[in-house]
């Protein structure tokens, strides 16, 4: 699969996903942003040190994908893509600090390392976030929503204007790409000249769509501003959604689990 | 509703390029008629097609709908008058989903909500595309995408129809439906194509298009009877 | 996917690592082993060039990037409201399409036998101008942002600020126009492309170190960031720039007028208000940096402090560390060598949690089978 392969069939995947039904599909768009922004703002605020607690944060992309229906799996396994940039970021960690942090039995663990799992993890965290809202809301829905807390209509239109158009351009520059590798003789790039050529050519028929689609939206009455039939609502289950998953975050954030776990251990 | 008709008369175009696209075209096309226009590539079709709607304006002559002439400031009601099918549907489907694209028009027209969403269940059903009404336009097929984009023209309640090659990139099944369609349709429809067959089956009327020109004018089975013309036409 | 393993030396692995990001030097012939080797120790990193991700920035840095993006945002809004042509509605949705394509195709970076890609601010700006480009490729970010996952949500202001608005809001209009004038000669579009390109990368390696230095997240010092960051970026400027020149070569020579410099030509009053809507901007964003960093080094630790002030000295069991934390001090007590099971506890009783939700959730969805795939 090349690149471009790969995007049309994770497009399409999020499509399917987002077709399903079930109570994270149900939700308002903008009540299920803002959990998400919430959640991941919680995670990146952990100080770095602190690993129990983003341990804990951990559960609440399993639950949401639970209740949305798909597979954690997935979800997780998607968002292993952020990992290489991140590793590279955190494996500085362990080498500037080394200063012992944890200790079981003979097993030490540097405040390096500790950091640098918390980086991991908070990375990977953030991702699932965002995957498991697309996957449960789909892209077009997170537009209607940004339109309606206040993004400029010219911003919201352009966005679904662009996720309509993506497949339709991926797929023209995917076979072009193939006419030109099944005459490449195996080179896998081009020289900056053929792909000033190549992209060349790509823009003007763009161009030309562009020209084609302005004379549909005339002939259809287009004045300038291209209107949505909104059909958000927001209900009573939004507004708890809101309420109980920040109450938790925050329960989460503010306990401290090793204080906790050691009463459990302790009282038994 | 006799008055619905499409009248050129005596049009020229010129693109800015200096590319001559029309000349000299004259015809009447009367309520009810369904008509088909062929002509090799470049031949005008598609610059003629564009007139009827006023999104090219004749360098010479004038195009009139019913008994108003297509200039600037009665675009408006020309495009509520003659709905315009697009080659490729994918430039018809811009919106989210069908149904938004379906709506785009009367929501144009500024038509209250409860109207538009009649309109769109109605345009939908018209052409047999109503359960696909929230799936986004990329992800259907290519008889799909040819129904929901003659739906979004059918919304607008247009008198006149407008087709450019609505059978091209269909497979034999689609086309068949798409043709059962047009045939149920009511309306003044004008079908530029290469589709000959379809021609014989669905229009009456055939003008052939040669060089910016009107080379023929009549009934279809005459016309496809005459090899010599069609040769000349670059049609066989 | 094109196998695009580097082969760089194992001692120059770490600093190449960030490096393939971008430039993805095409493999030879490698044994199964080898490329297995070589990725382990190169990270092959397949991501685009400079998105941030969110686990680099703190929720400071993310709110004062985010807060930068949307005015950019509100503002460019406004701007290509009141002086565009309809037609733009179209034009920049297929191009912010188009745009996404072209950064999906490799091209060989010229004297290195690697390859990379473009952002495409500069091409974008070309054909749209500045305040158009700008919410193009800003669309873009988004997409990928949600989609593909690339740059988190969190990250997705800085990513703005980086990868949009530096080159389309600065470097296309104060260094490619005025070097390209109107793009009528080919070495003026070459000299200007590459210029703007390294200009614009290099700004935006810079904002990537300030960024996640800022966040306080990683330990990398930023001089050898810095160093690294700009190295790189220098060549993957040059190879942006001569991509783009031979794109703009290529439409200027077959369809000139889709070059906003041809379409616009009487727009040069527009162009100064622009710039110095752009100098507000950076100068507002610099401001807010500083005044971040003032902030961060008064209160090692914004948030807890926050909470900490609201909470007041409640005693309750399970704000008792993060208070204690916040009232500052303590926090080498509790967290630094302190009482080494009561960590370890916590960390093994949350992992215990987590696996036994995520069993739990995975049986219950195959149950259900809500999915419904297309």
């Amino acid at each position: 699969m090349t690149a471009i392969e790969r995007a049309l069939y994770e497009l399409n995947e999020i499509d399917g996903y987002a077709a399903g039904q079930s109570f994270m599909h149900s939700l308002d768009p903008r009540s299920k942003a803002l959990v998400t922004t919430l959640y991941i703002i919680a995670v990146l605020s952990f100080r770095l040190d602190s690993l129990s607690g983003i341990l804990f944060m951990w559960i609440f992309p399993i639950l949401f994908s639970a209740l949305g229906g798909i597979s954690y799996n997935r979800v997780f396994l998607k968002s292993l893509y952020v990992l290489p940039l991140i590793l590279f970021i955190g494996m500085f960690n362990p080498v500037m600090n080394r200063e012992p942090m944890l200790q079981a039995g003979s097993i030490t663990v540097s405040r390096g390392w500790v950091e640098f799992i918390s980086i991991v993890l908070r990375g990977l965290l953030a991702v699932q976030a965002s995957l498991i809202l697309v996957m449960t809301t789909g892209f077009q829905k997170i537009c209607y929503g940004l339109e309606r807390i206040g993004m400029p209509a010219i911003f919201t239109t352009q966005l679904l204007m662009v996720y309509r158009y993506l497949s339709v351009l991926l797929q023209e520059a995917a076979s072009m790409d193939n006419a030109r590798r099944s005459r490449g003789y195996g080179k896998r790039s081009y020289s900056p000249r053929l792909w000033g050529i190549f992209i060349g050519q790509l823009l003007i028929r763009t161009v030309a769509r562009a020209e084609r689609i302005h004379r549909a939206m005339l002939s259809r009455g287009f004045d300038g501003t291209v209107a949505l039939r909104t059909r958000l609502h927001w209900t009573m289950t939004d507004t708890l959604f809101l309420i109980i998953s920040t109450a938790l975050f925050t329960a989460t954030r503010l306990t401290d689990f090793s204080y906790l776990f050691n009463m459990i251990i302790s009282r038994q | 509703m006799s008055h619905h008709y499409v009248k050129f008369d005596h049009v020229s175009y010129t693109y800015p390029n200096g590319f001559k696209a029309l000349d000299d075209v004259s015809l009447l096309i009367t309520h009810g008629e369904k008509v088909a226009v062929i002509g090799a590539n470049g031949a005008g079709k598609s610059t003629l097609m564009l007139h009827t709607n006023g999104l090219l304006t004749a360098s010479e002559g004038r195009v009139v709908i019913g008994d108003i002439p297509v200039t600037r400031k009665t675009l408006p009601q020309i495009r509520r008058t003659v709905g315009l099918v697009f080659q490729n549907p994918d430039d018809q489907l811009f919106m989210p989903t069908v149904a938004d694209d379906v709506a785009f028009g009367p929501i144009n027209m500024k038509l209250p909500d409860d109207e538009v969403e009649r309109r769109v269940t109605m345009a939908l059903k018209a052409v047999g595309a109503y359960e696909l009404k929230d799936r986004p336009g990329y992800q259907l097929s290519g008889g799909q995408k040819r129904s929901a984009a003659i739906a979004t023209v059918l919304s607008m309640e247009p008198d006149i129809l407008v087709m450019d090659e609505p059978s091209s990139n269909l497979d034999p099944h689609a086309r068949r439906l798409l043709i059962r369609q047009i045939e149920e349709f009511s309306h003044t429809c004008i079908i530029t194509t290469h589709d000959l067959a379809m021609v014989r089956e669905l229009c009456p009327r055939t003008i052939v298009m040669a060089v910016g020109r009107i080379a023929a004018d009549g009934p279809t089975a005459d016309i496809l009877a005459d090899t010599a013309l069609l040769d000349r036409a670059s049609l066989l | 996917m094109e196998s695009q393993y580097s082969h760089c030396p194992a001692t120059g692995m770490q600093a190449f690592a960030y490096a393939i990001r971008r430039i993805r030097p095409t493999a030879g012939n490698q044994s199964p082993a080898q490329s297995v080797l070589v990725k382990i120790l190169t990270i092959d990193i397949q991501l685009d060039d400079m998105h941030m991700a969110d686990a680099l920035v703190s929720p400071a840095v993310a709110g004062v990037a985010g807060a930068v993006a949307v005015g950019l945002l509100a503002v460019a809004a406004k701007k290509v409201k009141s002086d565009m042509s309809d037609n733009m509605v179209p034009l920049m949705g297929v191009m912010g399409a188009f745009i996404f394509a072209a950064q999906m195709i490799n091209f060989t970076i010229p004297g290195t036998g690697s390859s990379g890609h473009i952002v495409g601010g500069i091409l974008l700006g070309a054909v749209l101008g500045p305040w158009a480009a700008f919410l193009t490729l800003t669309s873009v970010l988004v997409v990928q942002c949600l989609i593909f996952a690339d740059g988190g949500l969190m990250a997705l202001g800085c990513n703005i600020i980086n990868m949009a608005a530096l080159s389309t809001l600065v470097a296309y209009p104060l260094i490619y126009k005025p070097i390209a004038g109107h793009g009528d000669r080919s070495w003026r579009i070459t000299a200007g492309a590459v210029t703007a390109s390294v200009i614009s990368l290099e700004l935006g390696a810079l904002c990537v170190t300030a960024e996640t230095e800022m966040s306080g997240v990683t330990a990398l010092p930023w001089k050898e960031f810095l160093t690294l960051m700009c190295s790189i970026h220098l060549f993957i400027g040059l190879g942006e720039g001569l991509a783009t020149a031979a794109v703009l070569y290529f439409v200027k020579s077959y369809k000139p007028d889709l070059l906003a410099a041809n379409r616009a030509a009487g727009t040069a009053s527009a162009n100064s208000s622009y710039k110095k809507a752009a100098w507000i901007f950076m100068g507002t964003a610099m401001l807010l940096g500083l005044l971040f960093t003032w902030i961060a080094s008064s209160y090692p630790d914004g948030l807890e402090w926050s909470i900490a002030s609201i909470i007041g000295d409640a005693d309750l069991p399970t704000v008792k560390g993060a208070v204690q934390d916040a009232l500052g001090g303590v926090q080498a007590s509790t967290s630094v060598l302190p009482d080494y099971g009561s960590t370890w506890s916590g960390v093994i009783g949350c992992a215990i949690v987590v696996t036994m939700v995520w069993i739990l959730a995975g049986l219950l969805v195959r149950r259900k089978t809500a999915v419904k795939k297309l």
